[in-house]
């Protein structure tokens, strides 16, 4: 029997569809309408989530994003570059050994509960830190302290250094005085670092009694962290908000700021890990600007209308040879050929960011202590197959690391630049075995020393090359495999100078001899790029990816 | 039916135990830690092994998982080492996100899919049946990634009619009680939060959908097929028995028995799918949170949070046990 089939389903499909279809409409016209009204929330795309609104706690980016809105360290960078210049202190001086740092507060400061910022709440700050016990000693939860100043008052694990910091006095209203036990090249560095934002008299009274609980690896941070109403700062932004149902932390303009008041009235840091998830909520309006983007993205963004202000360059990526892992890396000559064979400028011209360059040593040239006089290593595949044949190694074959689903600063397309790497080995005639690791791996693989040429690098704290080559060069390690005791010896004496323009000299002295070691090849520095919607009038880009969002506003 | 209730509950402790030493077998063989996800790229080798050490990771495999073990009898998950909060409260703070996605997932697939399903039978050989049997085929081939890239493209991007990414819009005020938006929503009366997280909601919630509403709609489809075919459906038609009442009682109540144990089994799985879609469309619930803890080597959130799954798994197939014999009056009598 024939039956007409029903229309009721197919009609109530469309009819539910046309409502769907309206109700987006009105929703996208909402969207459209908002987006430079004065009050509307800027809203920024970080690659992750916060981990804490105390950035003492914290050795993450994406904290440090936040606490630079938020909470101010005494000393700062120059907006939009690496010159160390006044935060909360207008200006300071050392000793001539270096240990007494005297800060010289800026008058008429308010912290955003009302405090007033004077010499003792920079003191009390700087007390708490060095007094912190049980596990805040952890090497996670205090990392930038044990970086700058080494152990605290009481250490409670016998491997830790005794601290450098030997005190902090409050001379008057607007002179603190910090003393340290040696002169150490981090200083003053050290001081303009995020992780050392001061926090207000009354927010220090309120987590007086805060400590991390649990054990064996079991540990808790405690509730102040993420308790946004209990944080004041001195930052043109106040925070007001922690979503951690949305991953997202909401800052208001602070009215009662020393400085420029910030353009928004409010902004929000949003968590979008995935680098095409970003890009993608940029386009879709959903975001006003995101960090990390990808190079192949940038000119699809530009055509779009998008602005990518360029970074100056605070990066290095290099490529290393393991010298214990292979014998032939332990050989000089090997080295110099395998830096001959590899073709930087391919790399700097086909796969990174416009405004990146050949790194011609361990640093970049943004750095004081960078020298012109390091000898410089030509793309020349002959010589680099006459080199090997030299040695005795025309049939060199050697494993080659790289990390897989990940994105640097420094390295945004890890393997399209390893790819490029070892075809420029092959044409010099050397076999690559090919390694690829996901990226915790890769840095537990590479620091043991179980890959011999492999790609890696850093992206500078502040203005001190030590922060680079000390880092990698001041004594043997498993990373490099490299045993020069002369160049390890020559890199403690000159990070112990307290005399600036002999520490620069000396570093220059020492990036030279690097090179001549020639412990790896250095690729390139690149600057990470930025990206702000059209209506954005976008703050300075910082080369320490350190952007004050204060700076920014709508157009 | 309350011993069989008790009994299946029971059975999540061995399923749990077993897991467990998996779970922990499974994470001892992964290589690299977090020390190096949690500390900068320089740090030397000294602070990455100090934070082992603070973190239990260089003791034995037993020692761990007996410590984990001890913890868990306590009814304690551990803190995240990521994030150091407890897991159980990363956990509650991430899983409205992904019930309310789970939800609207499943909401899809059943609506469409039943539909369809049944009407594809009921036409079989017509156009409606080629288009859901090739649509249900190409539903379940799609890998559930690209699909949502397709649909973040064309509807959030280029027409603009959802948003891509989040939970929420910003300009938009909620009063939190649950957790769960759209219910809070609800409660308080906020239209516009039910509206803008149901839009938000959308774009994922279909990406979700489409390899449930794919089996769905096929099972649906044949079992509606098979249960035509049946002696007890000719009585009923010759019977005289009303069209709607034989297509009803004696067709689909039939037909849907299989297809609920279906819907049970793919909710529970929607919890393990959520990773992907939710990593897409920066959804901040529990999976895009193990796939950032599965980077970052977080050992206690990957075992908490599975842990945690795999419970509501047990427990998604008792609810849809306890449905079937509801269904079937055999089941219950058995």
């Amino acid at each position: 029997m024939f039956t007409k089939p029903s229309r009721k389903p197919l009609g109530l499909l469309a009819a539910a569809a046309s409502l769907v279809l309206v109700a987006s409409a009105c929703a996208e016209s909402d969207r459209d309408a908002s987006g430079t009204d004065e009050g509307e929330p800027f809203i920024f795309a970080g690659a992750g989530e916060i981990t804490s609104l105390d950035p003492f706690l914290a050795n993450d980016g994406e904290t440090f994003r936040y606490a630079r809105q938020v909470i101010e360290p005494l000393l700062d960078h120059e907006s939009g570059g690496t010159e160390i210049v006044g935060g909360l202190a207008e200006d300071w001086e050392q000793s001539e050994d270096g240990t007494e740092w005297t800060f010289h507060l800026r008058e008429d400061v308010v912290f955003h509960d009302g405090d007033e910022l004077d010499a003792e709440a920079v003191c009390a700050n700087y007390d708490r830190w060095y007094n912190l016990t049980g596990e805040f000693q952890n090497a996670n939860n205090s990392y930038y302290w044990q970086a700058i100043f080494g152990g605290f008052a009481e250490n409670e694990n016998d491997s830790m250094p005794e601290s450098r910091y030997a005190g902090c006095e409050a001379v008057d209203e607007t002179t603190a005085v910090i003393e340290v036990t040696e002169y150490s090249s981090v200083l003053p560095g050290g001081f303009s670092l995020a992780s050392f934002g001061i926090l207000s008299p009354s927010t220090l009274e309120a987590i007086e009694d805060e400590e991390i609980t649990g054990g064996d690896g079991d540990f808790t941070l405690p509730d102040y962290t993420s308790d946004a109403s209990v944080i004041a700062g001195t930052g043109p932004f106040s925070v007001e908000e922690w979503d951690q149902d949305q991953n997202s932390v909401t800052m208001e303009r602070f009215d009662d700021y020393h400085g420029e008041p910030a353009g928004f009235q409010t902004m929000i840091l949003r968590a979008i890990p995935d680098e095409n998830a970003r890009l993608q909520a940029l386009e879709a309006g959903d975001i006003h600007g995101y960090d990390l983007v990808a190079p192949a993205d940038v000119g699809q963004l530009e055509e779009s209308g998008f602005q990518v202000p360029t970074r100056d360059v605070f990066n290095v990526l290099y490529l290393a040879y393991q010298q214990e892992s292979h014998e032939a890396l332990a050989d000089i000559e090997v080295r110099e050929a395998l830096s001959h064979a590899v073709n930087r400028q391919r790399i700097v011209d086909t796969i990174l960011p416009e405004g990146s360059e050949v790194a011609t040593q361990f640093h970049p040239d943004t750095l004081d202590g960078w020298s012109e006089d390091v000898r410089t290593i030509d793309h020349d595949p002959d010589k680099a197959r006459e080199m090997l044949a030299d040695a005795g190694h025309e049939d060199l074959e050697v494993e080659f690391c790289y990390p897989a689903e990940v994105t640097r600063p420094y390295m945004p397309a890890p393997r399209d630049i390893f790819d490029v790497i070892v075809d420029d080995l092959q044409e010099a005639g050397v076999s690559v075995q090919e390694t690829s690791y996901e990226w915790t791996e890769y840095t537990s693989q590479t620091e043991n020393g179980n890959c011999s040429l492999y790609l890696l690098g850093w992206t500078g704290d502040y203005n001190d090359a030590y922060n680079f080559i000390g880092t990698w060069f001041s004594s043997h390690n498993d990373a490099w495999g490299m045993d020069n005791q002369d160049l390890f010896d020559d890199m403690s004496e000159v990070s112990s100078n307290p005399d600036e323009a002999e520490r620069v000299a000396g570093y220059q002295d020492l990036n030279e001899q690097v090179m001549e070691e020639l412990p790896g090849l250095p690729l390139s520095s690149s600057p990470p790029s930025i990206a702000f919607a059209p209506e954005v009038d976008p703050p300075n880009v910082s080369p320490l990816t350190q952007e004050i969002f204060a700076e920014a506003s709508w157009k | 039916m309350l011993r069989f209730i008790v009994r299946r509950l029971l059975q999540l402790i061995p399923t749990l135990l077993g897991l467990s030493i998996l779970l922990f077998v499974w994470l001892q063989r992964l290589p690299g830690g977090p020390e190096n996800a949690l500390l900068p790229d320089n740090a030397p080798p000294e602070q990455r092994e100090a934070l082992r050490e603070s973190l239990g990771l260089d003791e034995p495999f037993t020692v761990q998982y007996f410590s984990f073990l001890g913890r868990i009898l306590q009814g304690d998950l551990g803190a995240s080492i990521h994030t150091g909060r407890p897991v159980l409260e990363e956990f509650l703070t991430r899983f409205p996100a992904t019930f309310e996605l789970a939800v609207t997932a499943i909401v899809i697939a059943v609506a469409a899919g039943l539909p369809l399903g049944y009407l594809a039978a009921r036409r079989r050989g017509g156009a409606l049946d080629f288009a859901a049997v090739g649509g249900s085929l190409l539903g379940i081939c799609t890998p559930v990634f690209f699909l949502a890239f397709l649909l973040k493209v064309g509807l959030a991007e280029q027409l603009g009619l959802f948003p891509s990414a989040f939970r929420l819009s910003p300009a938009v005020n909620r009063t939190d009680i649950t957790g769960f938006f759209v219910l809070d929503g609800l409660m308080t009366r906020e239209w516009d939060v039910v509206w803008d997280a149901l839009l938000h909601l959308a774009l994922p919630g279909l990406a979700l959908a489409s390899i449930p509403l794919a089996v769905i709609t096929r099972m649906t489809r044949a079992s509606v097929l098979e249960v035509m075919g049946e002696d007890y459906v000719r009585t009923a038609n010759a019977k005289g028995l009303h069209r709607t009442t034989v297509r009803t009682r004696h067709v689909l109540r039939n037909a849907l028995l299989p297809v609920v144990t279906a819907v049970g089994l793919l909710s529970g799985q929607l919890f393990a799918g959520a990773v992907l879609t939710e990593s897409v469309f920066a959804f901040p619930g529990i999976g895009s949170f193990i796939y950032e803890a599965t980077h970052g080597r977080d050992y206690p959130v990957l075992t908490g949070f599975i842990l945690l799954i795999a419970a509501m798994y047990v427990v998604i197939n008792l609810l849809v046990d306890i449905s079937y014999s509801l269904l079937d009056p055999r089941v219950r009598a058995q």
